[in-house]
């Protein structure tokens, strides 16, 4: 990644190559001189670009989610609906999960999924005009994968960055907590994360953890997670 | 211009939220709290099918929102309607909350104009409704001079000199590419206690230019620190 520069919302970006991908927070609009257009950012925040220069996107923070297709969410059950169900994914409006939705299911066997229940599901159709939809198994192999239901643990609310962050491999936190103790977390990127581990206090702890990491609330570094963690009653 | 106050309070329950203020400190100096909630579920008899709903709540220190307050709602409604991309999100609701945090009986030039700012600022705090531009709006005001016939303009009139001025207004202006000149003004409202000429207005206009001008690169800093 090249260098990144901070941009408000309406800055023209130098965005030029022959296959232009314009990632989240870049927008095209008409020139109003002659017909050229510019690609302008509609978000505040940091430009990046990918090597070759033909990817670019604006990276910022947010706590609201806007569905896109293909991202794995956490989702929690709030009704039926129809041959499916409804599911609250933290977005504008309420997200659909088909029954036949999950690997190997047919009309007489269907998951049994209660209100309340936690999913973690990718988001299949997510266009502005519609609800978002969802599908509990991978797109290519279309088996379950790691989609379905999420039995037991605790869903953790933070920040957008935050669960992108934790979505990266190279990131500092959850290696450093799974060397303390095993646990297991699901990372949807519409800022839910689920977290299940033995004991209760661990699964405190990594709650506040995840808060004190958050970019919004404190934004530890990883000697400042040390510390933190050792203050801890564990 | 005095110097700026930015601050992301990080309020719970809402998308983003600033402080803006006129001034080194959040007291004493003209300074507005707004928050941002979008896009979220919207009440099926606002709901619009191509686009967001914009609605814009302004709080008063002291007292329930009154007649001032539901007025200038409607005016930062309009102005900084074109500075979103409402038809990205259509069937939502974009719900912004501003709160004004010195007592004043009624909402004078500095106080609109960190108003307009504190809400820019939340906009771009939530990160989650597309914007096309920034809207900064800064106050100005005519000194009463005996002397000399032309009166002077002073940019961001602090609350000293608010008593010795002739005139007051706010000029608000939407900084994005895709007009001429970089930014264009989207709303002023001037008051003045004797008549005054249109050359005056555009000096005053153009004052005022140079101040959001600073308040831009305020706000860009802000996001620098943040970021």
């Amino acid at each position: 990644m090249s260098s990144s520069f901070t941009v408000l919302p309406g800055e023209q970006v130098p965005a030029q190559h022959v296959n232009l991908k314009l990632g989240p927070g870049l927008f095209q609009i008409q020139s109003s001189k002659q017909s050229e257009t510019s690609i302008i950012s509609t978000r505040a925040g940091t430009v990046n670009h990918s090597a070759n220069n033909s990817k670019w996107w604006v990276e910022s923070n947010s706590r609201r989610y806007v569905p896109a297709p293909q991202e794995s969410v956490v989702g929690a059950v709030v009704g039926r609906s129809g041959e499916g169900w409804r599911v609250d994914i933290g977005s504008a409006h309420f997200a659909l999960l088909d029954g036949l939705a999950f690997e190997g299911a047919t009309k007489r066997n269907k998951p049994n999924l209660k209100i309340g229940a936690l999913i973690y599901a990718r988001v299949s159709l997510a266009h502005k005009d519609m609800e978002p939809e969802l599908e509990c198994f991978d797109a290519q192999t279309r088996k379950a994968a790691e989609f379905g239901e999420l039995k037991g643990g605790f869903m953790v609310r933070c920040s957008l960055r935050m669960c992108r962050q934790l979505l990266d491999p190279k990131h500092f936190l959850l290696p450093f907590i799974g060397s303390r103790f095993p646990l297991e977390v699901a990372v949807g990127t519409n800022g839910r994360v689920w977290i299940s581990s033995k004991e209760v206090k661990h699964t405190i702890a990594i709650a506040r953890c995840i808060e004190a990491v958050d970019p919004d609330g404190g934004g530890l570094d990883e000697s400042g997670i040390k510390t933190f963690f050792n203050t801890l009653d564990l | 211009l005095r110097e700026l106050s930015i601050g992301y309070e990080g309020l719970d329950r809402v998308d983003g939220s600033a402080r803006f203020g006129f001034g080194w400190s959040f007291t004493g100096s003209a300074a507005a709290l707004s928050s941002i909630s979008g896009p979220i579920e919207v009440r099926l008899a606002a709901e619009n099918p191509s686009q967001a709903t914009f609605e814009v709540l302004l709080r008063p220190l002291s007292n329930v929102p009154g007649t001032e307050s539901k007025a200038l709602a409607s005016t930062i409604r309009n102005l900084l309607t074109p500075s979103i991309i409402l038809t990205q999100n259509p069937r939502t609701l974009v719900q912004l909350v501003v709160q004004a945090l010195i007592p004043a009986e009624k909402f004078y030039s500095p106080l609109v104009a960190s108003i307009i700012n504190a809400s820019t600022l939340a906009l771009m705090n939530a990160g989650s409704i597309p914007m096309r531009g920034i809207v900064c709006a800064v106050s100005v005001g005519r000194f009463r001079s005996n002397i000399m016939p032309t009166s002077s303009l002073i940019l961001d009139p602090s609350d000293d000199e608010l008593s010795s001025l002739q005139g007051i207004g706010c000029f608000a202006f939407l900084f994005g590419t895709g007009q001429t000149g970089g930014s264009e003004v989207v709303w002023s409202n001037w008051q003045s206690s004797i008549s005054f000429s249109e050359e005056e207005l555009i000096k005053a206009r153009d004052l005022a230019r140079g101040g959001a001008e600073k308040v831009w690169i305020g706000m860009k800093q802000s996001v620098g620190r943040v970021g």
